[in-house]
């Protein structure tokens, strides 16, 4: 047994290294003024400033009402797709490898993807424009901007969904539907009593995992609109990138860093104790 | 009503068909165009290769160099430091085991930006900072995870009799990992390498401030190049390099689809 500890050292010793450490290390910077002339102890000051911080506030706000309309469009799209797609026939299978393929590109060419569509001569824009009579400029319009940010990770991540639901189906023992239908059950009843239930797990697993990955969300909406037009797309990382990289404030990105890290740590916890059914790590 | 859905379902077909490619098709032809046709915003390509031959030398192909070495390099350690690791998880239970293994998730679904400013100044002061070891060390806090979990789910499906077959056999824990143990995970390892490649492949945030010249990705550089928004940026070169970071998904996008669930929900699902 002794001996197969050491077999767990390596990962360990490295994540500590470069999870823990790094952690101290901010939690050290945010009590204080490092990399600047009069380096003062400041205590928490820096984390009272951080709720006073109405550009932190915004992000936050335009980021969870952000995640919340990917997940309202998102899930529902994705399970619906995973139920279509459900039966194992040539042209479902064919669907379901096209629609994989977003999943398999960097996000960072998504964003380029869905610039390249948006700029003043692309595709979407003379769509919008000729056929639909829409003045579409969304490097002017915020709204339009935001629009266009929800439709890019509805294209890029509604296939996930539909993935992983389409896994927690492939699990599902199939005869108590057939029963049901036998017995003369609507298909709104067999999806609501037989197969909702079993796809519960993978679809809440999957929501929270949107959620998180939401609030993380920083290569497509930099690569597309840097925040812009103004600040009316700018999410929680791209503020903070901004404070502790761009402008180096250490000090205070610190405090923020730690605020942002914390509240992704809540949610890996929701996240675990669904996993665990409950249990949480007892 | 059979006739219905069939027909609708051609629909569908067409319809995801559609949308999930053109956006991809649209790429291609403005990296195959010249900047003028680019401008114009035609849907047709000059079918004119300049911008692949451009991505294709000097600063590009260093970072393309940098960015395959990366990878490599990457799924190598992922692999040596993580097998061993998940043999033990799905072996044996000691203390704090679960609040181990949990940990090591919350780690992969850290913010980067958090870890960001910290690593910015212990790698510069430790002088990793801009080579290729120290960005391969940054990326292990999320492949170190991805890795672990992985291999525990599909090692749980190793019967626990095989072990004790083999040590009462007499087998030394060496042997047995590479006659029977290793073997026997194969696909596990694919499935591993394939997730550790695909984000680290994928990956521009650490990249972009981490690395600077000497061993700049091509994601860093792409970002650097669409730093601007608005007109003046070379959507030509931009879009070139931009099928470049697809192709190797692409071309494992059939055997891949099968394993995705899998892997983004870390072995859960």
């Amino acid at each position: 047994m002794n001996r197969h500890i050491l077999l767990l050292m390596p990962s360990i010793i490295i994540v500590l290294a470069i999870g823990i450490v790094p952690t101290i290390c901010a939690v050290n910077y945010s009590l204080q003024n490092p990399f600047t002339e009069v380096n003062t102890f400041v205590g928490l000051e820096h984390f009272r400033k951080v709720f006073l911080d109405y550009r932190f506030a915004d992000a936050l706000q335009r980021n969870m009402i952000f995640s919340a309309i990917c997940l309202a469009i998102e899930i529902p799209l994705g399970m619906a797709l995973a139920l279509i797609l459900y039966e194992r026939t040539k042209i479902n299978s064919i669907i379901s490898l096209i629609i994989t393929i977003p999943v398999l590109i960097p996000p960072i060419t998504v964003g380029l993807l869905w610039r390249l569509m948006v700029r003043d001569t692309g595709p979407i824009t003379v769509l919008l424009k000729n056929f639909f009579n829409l003045n579409f400029v969304p490097y002017q319009n915020p709204t339009q901007a935001f629009a266009t940010i929800v439709a890019m990770d509805v294209w890029h991540w509604t296939p996930l969904v539909c993935l992983v639901v389409s896994a927690g189906l492939a699990g599902m023992d199939r005869s108590p539907v057939l029963s049901a239908r036998t017995e003369g059950a609507t298909r709104w009843q067999i999806f609501r009593r037989i197969e909702l239930p079993a796809i519960s797990f993978p679809l809440v697993f999957i929501s929270l995992l949107r959620l998180i990955d939401t609030l993380k969300i920083y290569d497509e909406p930099t690569v597309i609109f840097a925040g812009g037009p103004g600040l009316t797309t700018e999410f929680i990382s791209l503020y903070i990138r901004k404070v502790a990289i761009d402008q180096f404030v250490v000090g205070y990105g610190a405090a923020l860093s730690l605020i942002y890290n914390f509240i992704i740590l809540l949610l890996c916890y929701l996240l675990l104790i669904v996993m665990t059914k409950g249990r949480g790590l007892m | 009503m059979n006739y219905v859905s069939k027909i609708s379902k051609i629909i569908l077909l067409i319809v995801a068909i559609f949308v999930f490619t053109f956006p991809l098709y649209y790429m291609i032809v403005v990296s195959l165009s010249t900047k003028s046709t680019i401008e114009s915003g035609s849907l047709l390509p000059d079918l004119y290769f300049g911008n692949f031959i451009s991505v294709t030398e000097g600063m590009w192909a260093e970072t393309i160099v940098h960015s395959l070495i990366i990878t490599v390099l990457s799924v190598i350690f992922t692999l040596l430091i993580t097998f061993p690791a998940a043999y033990v998880f799905s072996r044996y239970h000691f203390m704090a085991d679960k609040h181990l293994f949990f940990w090591f998730l919350t780690n992969r679904m850290c913010p980067p930006v958090a870890l960001l400013l910290p690593y910015l100044i212990i790698w510069r002061s430790i002088g990793i900072w801009d080579t290729i070891p120290g960005i391969v060390f940054a990326y292990f806090i999320f492949n170190i995870p991805i890795g672990v979990w992985l291999f525990t789910s599909f090692m749980a499906n190793i019967p626990k009799e095989i072990d004790e077959q083999a040590f009462i056999d007499g087998f030394s824990l060496w042997q047995y990992f590479r006659k029977i143990f290793i073997p026997a995970s194969m696909p596990a390892i694919g499935v591993v390498s394939f997730f550790t490649w695909f984000f680290t492949w994928s990956e521009m945030f650490f990249a972009s401030v981490l690395t600077s010249f000497n061993s700049k990705t091509l994601n860093a550089l792409l970002f650097v190049t669409l730093g601007r928004v608005g007109y003046g940026v070379q959507y030509d070169l931009a879009s070139a390099a931009g099928v470049i970071t697809i192709i190797p998904g692409l071309l494992l996008l059939y055997w891949a689809r099968t394993y995705l669930a899998k892997g983004f929900t870390f072995g859960r699902v």
